[in-house]
């Protein structure tokens, strides 16, 4: 911040020495991509002018009749239900997870380095398979069960929140902690009374946040046979009824604003 | 804040706490639970009473995890051949190049779309004169945004092999479609944040809204939005793997294909580079974003 002031007052602003380095790789890896690919002819296939007409066609007159938004009704809530599901799981799995991550309770240095470090280093390793991938994987495990979608959210999104809300408790003030310490609090007092209430915000955010990515991925699930959204959206490609697939994103697209105004709304309330 | 809180006098900050917040946050915990549970009943019960015991599902997984090693098998696991092997890497590299094109296509979406999205260039302090043009334009394109973020990059892929032919350049498209609605919000917000003292300067010696973006804005922003390019390739090269399930190309493809072959050690070297995959564009991305500051 200084050095762009300082910058601006002297009016030169000299070009960091990185950048164009970056602007160099940036736009070789996109060039050797492109380069890499193997028909940059032929790109459409036969018919897919005509698809891709039909596609945006419907757009305009997406099927709005009363029995098949009445299918679409009960696909969302199914859609939302698995998001919810998925995310109590995530949320068994992140809430012990965020502690260990934080190292929060453990008195010893080297311990609560290599505990912390163990933790993230496991849920990342779970949180780099894609849920979908998880899902397939419990698809092979357990056969067609509502439990393989509810265990694919639930892992990797309990993964992904245990690393970032151990963060947030691990990035509070000093100064209330050193307080505490002095008063004589043992390490649970300082975690519940000083790391979680002045995290509290951000981490309702972020779960949030997180809630609103599990809807999308919920959608998603029923690409292996769950029921929702995704299921619905599947047959009516399958029946080449597009005017129902757009119906069905417009219902994603507004069940996901609508997430997002709520969690804003109750944000607004636990920051004010 | 509960009832059962040290006395304080009867302030009317008091009774407000007591008569209005109490109750209303005991009515939110209890839509929180029932909502909670009913979600867990409509799920559970699309089972239709055939739900696996915690004992079946913990010895499938172990069996699986028997199936991924090897124990299933009687030729030499996938993992221990150089053939296999040299098949992955190039797997891994189709993928690599789909999440690269996938960001490059999103980047230049992401550049188009700046200047429309951004309140501040079209109606704000810095905004253009044409107020009934420039609002209509905000909203279409935070509309459009919006709509490109709310769909899955997977619900594009199953829209895109309809018109393309499957392959890299169909999946890098459907993930770019995705990528525009997430990085166009990130940009228009960033811009909008940014400081406004150069652009009035400019607007006052009479630049346009064109030499506005690109003398004031962009210089100030174009790091910042490098640097979220980079963070959603990491997130991108996650979902690049499930696009191909449906696009037909990389390690989604094969991964799909191992799964219903039921050759378990290949599906093991998959999940092997999958996570490989996701650490080396993790670690190349943060020394990326180290060069962008």
């Amino acid at each position: 911040m200084t050095r762009a002031v300082e910058h601006r007052l002297v009016g030169v602003r000299p070009r960091p020495r990185g950048r164009t380095a970056l602007s160099v790789i940036l736009f070789g890896a996109v060039a050797l991509a492109i380069l890499r690919l193997d028909h940059p002819t032929g790109l459409l296939h036969q018919g897919g002018g005509q698809a891709l007409a039909r596609i945006a066609r419907s757009v305009l007159s997406p099927d709005l009749s009363p029995a098949f938004l009445a299918i679409v009704a009960a696909a969302a809530m199914l859609t939302i239900a698995y998001a919810v599901t998925g995310m109590t799981v995530a949320l068994l799995i992140a809430i012990p997870g965020a502690i260990i991550v934080s190292g929060a309770l453990i008195d010893d240095r080297a311990v609560r380095w290599t505990v912390s470090t163990g933790a993230r280093g496991l849920f990342g390793a779970l949180r780099a398979i894609h849920e979908l991938v998880w899902a397939l994987l419990f698809l092979t495990i357990l056969g067609l069960t509502p439990l393989a979608g509810v265990l694919a959210i639930g892992i990797p999104y309990g993964a992904t929140l245990a690393r970032v809300l151990g963060e947030h408790l691990q990035n509070v003030p000093r100064e209330p902690l050193e307080a505490l310490v002095t008063a004589g609090a043992s390490r649970w007092q300082q975690l519940v009374y000083v790391r979680v209430p002045i995290a509290s915000a951000n981490m309702f955010a972020y779960v949030a946040y997180r809630f609103e990515c599990a809807v999308r991925a919920a959608a998603v699930l029923s690409f292996i046979g769950l029921g929702g959204i995704g299921y619905r959206l599947t047959l009516s490609l399958h029946d080449l009824r597009f005017d129902r697939a757009w119906t069905l994103i417009g219902a994603l697209v507004v069940t996901i604003a609508a997430i997002d105004v709520a969690s804003g709304r109750v944000r607004r309330r636990l920051t004010a | 804040m509960t009832a059962s809180s040290a006395p304080r006098p009867p302030t009317l900050q008091r009774s407000h706490e007591q008569g209005l917040v109490a109750p209303r946050r005991a009515a939110v915990v209890a839509v929180a639970f029932f909502s909670v549970t009913g979600a867990w009943w409509f799920v559970l019960s699309q089972a239709n009473g055939r739900l696996p015991t915690p004992a079946t599902v913990v010895t499938r997984s172990l069996g699986f995890l028997g199936d991924l090693l090897g124990a299933s098998t009687d030729t030499a696991p996938a993992y221990t051949t150089f053939e296999a092997w040299r098949w992955i890497g190039e797997l891994v590299g189709d993928t690599l190049v789909m999440s690269v094109l996938a960001m490059g296509v999103a980047g230049v979406g992401m550049l188009l779309t700046l200047a429309p999205a951004s309140r501040r260039i079209m109606i704000g302090d810095a905004g253009a004169d044409r107020r009934v043009f420039a609002r209509s334009a905000l909203v279409l394109v935070r509309g459009t945004h919006a709509i490109l973020r709310g769909v899955p990059e997977l619900i594009w892929a199953m829209l895109i092999v309809f018109v393309l032919r499957p392959g890299i350049l169909a999946g890098a498209l459907a993930l770019a479609l995705h990528e525009t609605g997430v990085l166009g919000r990130l940009a228009s917000d960033v811009v909008d944040d940014l400081d406004v003292h150069p652009l009035r300067s400019l607007r006052s010696a009479g630049a346009g809204s064109g030499q506005l973006l690109a003398y004031g804005a962009l210089p100030q922003v174009l790091p910042q939005l490098i640097t979220f390019l980079l963070y959603r390739w990491e997130v991108v090269i996650r979902a690049t793997v499930v696009v191909g399930f449906i696009t037909g190309a990389g390690l989604g493809h094969a991964l799909r294909l191992s799964l219903s072959f039921r050759r378990w050690t290949e599906v093991a070297l998959i999940l092997l580079a999958y996570v490989l995959l996701v650490w080396l564009v993790e670690i190349a991305a943060m020394s990326l974003r180290r060069l962008a500051r």
